[in-house]
């Protein structure tokens, strides 16, 4: 096992360097006054993050795409109705989700189970104790197997789990504007957020019969990345 | 690891268990913990390799799937919207302008109407619905009877009964429309010849001033 010996806990958890709301504000006031193309510039800063929250809530990409192309246009159409109170990224993931789950839905695939749901959120997650975890190192995303190897990892924990983490850990927002964007609270933020992240912690570990033992070319036990 | 609690208010040292530090380490990565509860947590990691395990596990997942690496967007994402939202934006442009072309258009129209209907409304009402208004009024007085609905030129052989004189103007008021034997003239619009009363044409001022 690694021991960084670390007594801080420094991990980079500041928020993407979003246009600020009085930019935003602005913008949008000359797009309802009639200068449309503005638009673009106004959802630029995000189209990365309304098809990576779409894509989490379908888990394939061609859907995703589809669904954060929607819920663009629906931004387009329904800005009128955005209030400045709110971020309007904070709005814009709303619409995103609202759209990938009322595509999840209609495609019925929400019967399909994740592998890691059995857990009750109220109850205590006891992580697996493991006695040679190492590190997987930022350059091993480098590889397209290790990079779907983690996307699958998270596919397998249950939308609510991987709603919050997506929004949190991967996009970086808020734990507060991540509870105004899915409408719970920040307490409920919080939990999931515990929980999804010990949980990948343990998915991602070696020994399990997790992600990757489940994959012929790679050997049971081994990791992909070493 | 076993942890205990033990009295804390005499030294102030927080002591955690294995359980407080996995509850808590979501919130220790989030510099969202009480100093005491960090230091405490910090204190455990020191001692117990299985949670030094979850902790470190816990950033590696962090820094991983926070690298913009992680996930890019499909290739051709970008112009893909645009083309589709380019309907859109453009829809917009082309039927604001016609909207407002429209609202233009909708305005005069409602404007003519409401300027139609304050002229009819303020208007004198002729008495008779067949009859026509008077397009130019005499400069004498005109003779009317109670109860009839046209005004003559005195003598007129359509008048009956016991008539009395008043200005064009009143008789107009009153809803009087020229009767159109004696008040051609008066039915006579510039340049626009009327038929009499028996089909001729009779285009005479002088009946009136008989």
């Amino acid at each position: 096992m690694q021991n960084r010996d670390q007594p801080e806990a420094e991990v980079t958890l500041a928020p993407r360097s979003d246009p600020s709301h009085e930019y935003e504000a602005a913008l949008i006031g000359r797009i309802r006054s009639g200068e449309s193309e503005l638009f673009y510039q106004l959802i630029r800063p995000y189209e990365r993050r309304v098809f990576v929250i779409a894509f989490t809530i379908l888990r394939n990409e061609a859907d995703a795409e589809d669904a954060a192309q929607d819920a663009f246009l629906k931004a387009f159409k329904y800005l009128a109705q955005f209030r400045s109170e709110s971020r309007f990224s904070t709005w814009l993931i709303q619409v995103a989700i609202n759209e990938a789950r009322l595509r999840l839905r209609k495609s019925h695939l929400e019967i399909m189970r994740p592998i890691v749901d059995q857990e009750n959120e109220d109850g205590t997650y006891t992580p697996r104790d493991f006695t040679d975890w190492r590190e997987i190192p930022s350059e091993a995303l480098e590889r397209k197997e290790i990079r779907e190897r983690l996307v699958e990892a998270l596919g397998s924990l249950a939308q609510k789990y991987r709603e919050v983490f997506v929004l949190r850990d991967v996009e970086r927002v808020s734990i507060e504007d991540t509870a105004l964007a899915l409408g719970i609270s920040t307490g409920a933020v919080k939990t999931r957020l515990l929980r999804a992240r010990l949980m990948l912690r343990d998915l991602l570990s070696p020994g399990l019969e997790g992600i990757w033992t489940g994959h012929s070319q790679i050997p049971k036990g081994t990791k992909p990345w070493s | 690891m076993d942890g205990s609690f033990p009295d804390s208010k005499g030294d102030k040292t927080m002591v955690v268990k294995c359980e407080d530090v996995w509850r808590e380490i979501s919130n220790y990565f989030e510099g969202d913990l009480d100093p005491a509860l960090k230091l405490a947590m910090e204190n455990h990691f020191a001692q117990c390799t299985s949670c030094q395990s979850v902790r470190d596990g816990m950033r590696n997942v962090i820094e991983l799937y926070g690298e913009k690496a992680m996930f890019t967007l499909p290739a051709g994402f970008h112009p893909r919207l645009r083309g589709r939202l380019s309907d859109q934006v453009e829809g917009r442009k082309i039927s604001r302008r016609a909207w407002l072309v429209s609202v233009g258009v909708s305005g005069a129209l409602a404007a003519s109407a409401i300027c139609a209907a304050a002229l009819d409304r303020f208007g004198p009402r002729p008495l008779s619905e067949m009859s026509q208004p008077a397009r130019r009024l005499p400069e004498r007085l005109v003779a009317i009877v109670d109860g009839g609905k046209t005004f003559h030129v005195p003598g007129c052989p359509f008048m009956h009964g016991k008539y009395h004189m008043v200005t064009p103007e009143e008789a107009v008021r009153e809803g009087y429309t020229p009767c159109t034997r004696c008040m051609r003239d008066a039915l006579r619009s510039a340049g626009n010849v009327m038929p009499d009363f028996e089909g001729e044409e009779c285009a005479s001022s002088a009946t009136l001033e008989e």
